[in-house]
């Protein structure tokens, strides 16, 4: 099945968005649109395959584009150096046939899963937290639920993440990343998601793996698609990602 | 040797995860991985080796980069044809400066390896050099649905034993790269845990990874009270 | 509580403040004490809730004040069955 008619947009650049990437990418999807506001810091490359050492400083947008292309000339990547934000998050994912969600932090991934449901398009949500990996898709129109079913809501404005929960093992985000590529070439294949209505995580050193049913919460307005976006904001420092509500 | 302030800043993320510390960031430093194939998911398997901080990368594999290696997170179309071990040098030191890549040397004394041979009988092959040198190490299997990964350490069952058999000849899924990335993973454990003895398998199938203890297969080799030369 | 070793974090930003800390400690004996002086804000919400997280105990939190204005000193008792990472 051809790809290349297809597109898909992958929301960071880093441990999570540029594995997804370059399973995307490497597998024929047309056109690729990433974004991401960030620059590359050293901290970043012990997890981000996209930056090497002289990358250091740069747009993440720019040279993770730019690695891409190098990698696979045949596809069409378009870099946004910008923030996913609420004032055109529905407008851009209308705009292709997947969302890949590789977001660091709440705020974002609600938006994400918002903003998904209210364009009708698939979201692919991951996330990596230390030695766990977690993973949901949501379909629209589905019977599985979204990250609101699960959660109901982002953490409150105080809950910042601590520092000890900033560790991340790059592997363990490598392999995420991938799986989030992978399960958005099924879905762009018209295949049912390996994590649609199933959130899968999985818990490196022990081995421990889960697969917990997310069902629609009745009621939910996001599955609906009439939940407002909210605005992501920047982060102060670089985080890596979301925390598991069920994880292992 | 404490770790040098450039070193505490790159590997920060690191540092901070539960079971990983000093200590073992010194072990990857100090590791000298032999790398059985660099083709296919190797690719995936060799930068997170070298963006870990692994600081003496092996690559053992004589073969030119094909066209199927292409865009294969290592080598760029304009790779194919040339050696593989010479653009995965170049691929890996720009990813880590720290990282010393080199064609495996005859001679050379491994302390790990990390097994993603194209063939069952090079990886079985590979993988008992390791066992009887009793080093730690990895094996990586790709099949069309996912693939497994068998962690090995020193005395624990061995790859024979542990091999999934039905799934040689089938192209690898487009998740592949998935299974190489974890793979990297498991052998940092190990190196990080030298004194760990449970060996692994971790079976990913279509997107879904479980993890089991390996068992010995009675009257294997490995299971021998001694493991001679 | 006489602390077996002591570090100076206010220089760097965080996470790598408690990367230092967290260097520091694994380096320590369970029991042992750690003295890490560091900046108000950021540090100062962070390092201790991290430290508890990772299974130490904070002993204690004071403003230095006279000493060194503005910055803090945290007591940080190393775990037992904290995760060995030798």
């Amino acid at each position: 099945m051809s790809h290349a008619t297809k597109s898909a947009l992958v929301i960071g650049a880093g441990g999570l968005g540029g594995p997804a990437l370059l399973t995307l990418a490497a597998a024929g999807v047309g056109r690729l649109v990433l974004v991401d506001d960030d620059a590359v810091e050293t901290s970043n490359l012990n997890r981000q395959p996209l930056f090497g050492e002289a990358d250091v400083g740069r747009r993440k947008a720019a040279a993770a584009a730019e690695r891409v292309a190098a990698l696979h000339p045949a596809v069409r990547v378009e870099a946004l150096d910008r923030r996913f934000d609420a004032a055109d998050a529905e407008d851009l994912v209308r705009s292709v046939d997947v969302l890949v969600d590789g977001s660091d932090n709440f705020p974002t991934k609600f938006l994400a899963n918002d903003a998904a449901a209210r364009a009708r398009r698939p979201l692919v949500h991951g996330g990596v937290l230390r030695t766990t990996a977690q993973l949901l898709t949501v379909v629209p129109g589905g019977l599985g639920g979204c990250l609101r079913c699960l959660f109901e809501a982002p953490p409150s404005e105080g809950d910042v993440p601590s520092c000890a929960q900033a560790g991340v093992l790059g592997t363990v985000a490598g392999f995420a990343g991938v799986l989030m590529g992978a399960e958005a070439l099924r879905v762009l294949a018209g295949e049912r998601g390996a994590y649609e209505g199933r959130l899968f995580t999985f818990e490196a050193r022990s081995g421990r793996s889960r697969v917990v049913p997310v069902r629609r919460r009745v009621g939910c307005p996001s599955c609906a698609g009439v939940q407002p976006l909210q605005p992501s904001r920047a982060v102060p420092r670089e985080v890596t990602s979301s925390r598991p509500g069920g994880g292992a | 040797m404490p770790l040098s302030e450039e070193r505490i800043a790159r590997w920060a993320r690191q540092l901070l995860v539960p079971g990983l510390g000093e200590a073992a960031q010194e072990r990857f430093a100090a590791a000298r991985v032999r790398v059985v194939g660099a083709g296919g998911v190797a690719g995936a398997a060799l930068a997170y080796l070298a963006e870990a901080g692994v600081g003496t990368i092996w690559i053992d594999d004589p073969e030119n980069v094909a066209p199927a290696d292409a865009g294969a997170w290592l080598y760029p179309p304009s790779a194919v044809g040339s050696p593989r071990v010479a653009a995965a040098q170049a691929a890996l030191e720009g990813l880590s400066r720290f990282a010393a890549v080199d064609p495996y040397p005859t001679g050379g004394v491994p302390s790990a390896a990390l097994v993603c041979a194209p063939s069952v009988a090079q990886a079985l092959a590979a993988a008992e050099q390791s066992r009887r040198a009793r080093i730690p190490h990895v094996v990586v299997e790709v099949d069309a649905d996912g693939g497994g990964i068998v962690a090995v350490p020193p005395g624990a069952p061995c790859y024979a034993c542990a091999r999934s058999t039905d799934s040689a000849g089938r192209p690898p899924a487009p998740g592949a790269a998935a299974v190489g990335a974890l793979a990297a993973g498991e052998l940092l454990l190990l190196l990080a845990e030298p004194t760990r003895t449970e060996g692994r398998k971790i079976d990913v199938v279509r997107g879904v990874a479980s993890a089991r203890p390996t068992a010995r297969l009675p009257g294997c080799a490995c299971g021998a009270a001694s493991a001679g030369p | 509580m006489t602390p077996a070793a002591r570090i100076d974090v206010r220089p760097f930003a965080c996470p790598l403040t408690y990367v230092k800390a967290r260097i520091a400690l694994d380096r320590l004996a369970s029991g042992q004490v750690l003295e890490v002086w560091l900046a108000g804000g950021e540090p100062l919400e962070n390092l201790p809730r991290s430290a508890a997280e990772d299974g130490h105990r904070v002993v204690s939190v004071e403003a230095l004040g006279g000493e060194a204005p503005g910055a803090w000193r945290v007591l940080l008792e190393k775990g037992r069955g904290v995760e060995p990472c030798r």
